[in-house]
């Protein structure tokens, strides 16, 4: 699996939140007491559920990683 | 937060490496050119004295020999993940060193890759400005205080904060110039030879070794050397003689011991023009170096200590080790050894003037702006001068200084900005292409349903 840098995990639960918290529905299961988009959007990012990943322009410099 | 890290990296690298000699240390830092890291090597196998070249040379092919084994077995090890090289090669000094440890190379490689690959700044960090930050922090707190005698008794040394500010500024020559000169085998270890090292050096004048005498009423002057003196400097009167008659349109003769000057054409004014000359005048030594100081280290020998700086000069000395003589003149290092050799003083005389100040900055950060520096090859300042002015994009420069002026000139020329910048993209109003502002997201194809 691609293995993100901290930018990216940001980026992608950053995304994701915005559309969850505009009445996206979770893709996953949540329990009932997770009500905040960005919580869920982690919990769906742990659960590697979220449909987003990250162009990378210069794939050479993660290579290493 | 950044300051935390790299505190932390540091201990671990003294953790780590606590028993490298200060030169395998500067092998490793630099990305020195196979050349130049062999010619290191060279010459510190040079130091044991009195030892048969043959016996070093079959101990060095026996040294190959291991190193290439131990080597290739790493890189099995590895299997394409990748380690620096400078890494590489401090585990194989130690395993050829302590042959206990050649088993658990494989441990000691994956615990390496994994502590590697813990310190490694990811892609599109903003490490510029935690560089910044992380000296000029630290930079706040140091003391006004210009002059210290530091370690060497009697030199002048300027520190601080103005030293710091000279060597990001790239002066052409320091305010204090120096010079560490060190010997080579056995003039190191005799203080006779060392001296007479250090004669050749240290400038002499006329005034220094030898009255001089005018006599107003002839119109002639006496030079009359002090003979205990040239002794001491190791010159002669016959050379005091040489040195004097190259001075134009005046005539030396030897008389008992003393020098009789006479002009071609004499006349009052002359006579004194000649003899501010004649005080004046270089007997010996190299130009810029005013005084010298010998020392003896206790595991090195005689070294010699300059108040001013000339390394052209000094490296053709005989006796001189040209390998290990410092200056704190960059601009120096850079005209005779190169730009690597300019970005190893930057990076050893920043983080020598932070540390002496007790100000703890990674070497890294200072790495960062020894590379800015010296990046296209030629020692550029920071600032005004250097690379800020240089920048290729329009806004940028305009927002460092003279924004109108640089702003004008660019419509005049049809300059084109392509936003690549921090500063551009702010003055724009759109992120910034760092951090989470440098990624770029797309709908994954392949979705995992759960």
């Amino acid at each position: 699996m691609l293995k993100y840098t901290r930018f990216e995990k940001a980026r992608i639960i950053g995304a994701r939140a915005l559309q969850i918290s505009m009445g996206a529905p979770s893709l996953i299961k949540i329990p009932k007491d997770v009500i905040f988009p960005i919580d869920i959007a982690m919990l769906e990012f742990k659960e590697n559920a979220i449909p987003i990943t990250v162009k990378r322009i210069n794939e050479t410099q993660f290579r290493r990683t | 937060m950044p300051k935390k890290t790299s505190k932390k990296e540091d201990k671990r690298q003294i953790i780590e490496k606590p028993e490298k000699s200060e030169k395998t240390k500067v092998i490793k830092s630099v990305k020195t050119t196979k050349k130049i890291s062999k010619k290191i090597i060279k010459s510190k196998e040079k130091i044991p004295v009195k030892k048969d070249d043959k016996k070093i040379e079959k101990i060095d092919l026996i040294q190959n020999k291991e190193n290439l084994k131990i080597s290739e077995e790493i890189n099995k090890i590895l299997n394409d993940n990748f380690l620096p090289a400078s890494i590489i090669d401090a585990i194989t000094e130690r395993v050829i060193k302590d042959k206990t440890l050649e088993p658990k190379l494989n441990q000691i490689i994956t615990k390496s890759l994994e502590e590697y690959k813990k310190n490694l700044i990811d892609p599109s960090e903003a490490c510029g400005i935690i560089g910044a930050q992380s000296i000029g922090e630290p930079g706040t707190q140091m003391t006004m205080r210009t002059f210290h005698y530091a370690g060497v008794a009697e030199i002048n040394v300027t520190l601080g904060l103005p030293r710091l500010i000279e060597i990001v500024d790239a002066r052409s020559i320091p305010s204090t110039p120096m010079m560490n000169i060190y010997l080579r085998d056995e003039y190191r270890l005799s203080p006779d030879l060392a001296k007479e090292v250090a004669n050749k050096i240290e400038i002499t004048k006329l005034n220094d070794v030898a009255d001089i005498e005018a006599d107003l009423t002839n119109l002639v002057i006496y030079v009359n050397p002090n003979a205990k003196t040239l002794e001491k400097k190791g010159t002669t009167t016959d050379e005091l003689l040489e040195s004097i008659k190259k001075i134009k349109k005046i005539d030396a003769k030897l008389e008992k011991n003393k020098i009789k000057i006479t002009l071609d054409d004499p006349s009052y004014k002359k006579l004194l023009d000649v003899n501010e000359t004649l005080k004046d005048l270089k007997v010996k030594g190299i130009d810029g170096i005013k005084r010298i100081i010998i020392r003896k280290e206790p595991s090195e020998g005689y070294v010699i200590y300059s108040e001013g700086s000339n390394l052209e000069k000094v490296l053709e000395i005989e006796g001189v080790d040209p390998y290990r003589t410092t200056t704190n003149d960059i601009q120096a290092v850079g005209r005779v050894l190169g730009i690597e050799a300019a970005r190893n003083i930057i990076i050893q005389e920043a983080y020598n003037t932070l540390r002496e100040q007790g100000l703890n900055v990674d070497k890294r950060h200072i790495m960062l702006v020894a590379d800015v520096m010296t990046a296209d090859g030629s020692i550029k300042a920071i600032g005004r001068h250097g690379v800020s002015g240089e920048k290729s994009s329009v806004l940028s420069r305009a927002a460092f200084e003279i924004t109108v002026n640089h702003l004008l000139q660019a419509s005049r020329r049809g300059e084109i900005d392509e936003l690549g910048g921090v500063a551009e993209n702010i003055i724009v109003g759109q992120p910034v292409n760092l951090g989470t502002g440098a990624v770029e997201l797309v709908m994954k194809r392949i979705t995992k349903k759960v």
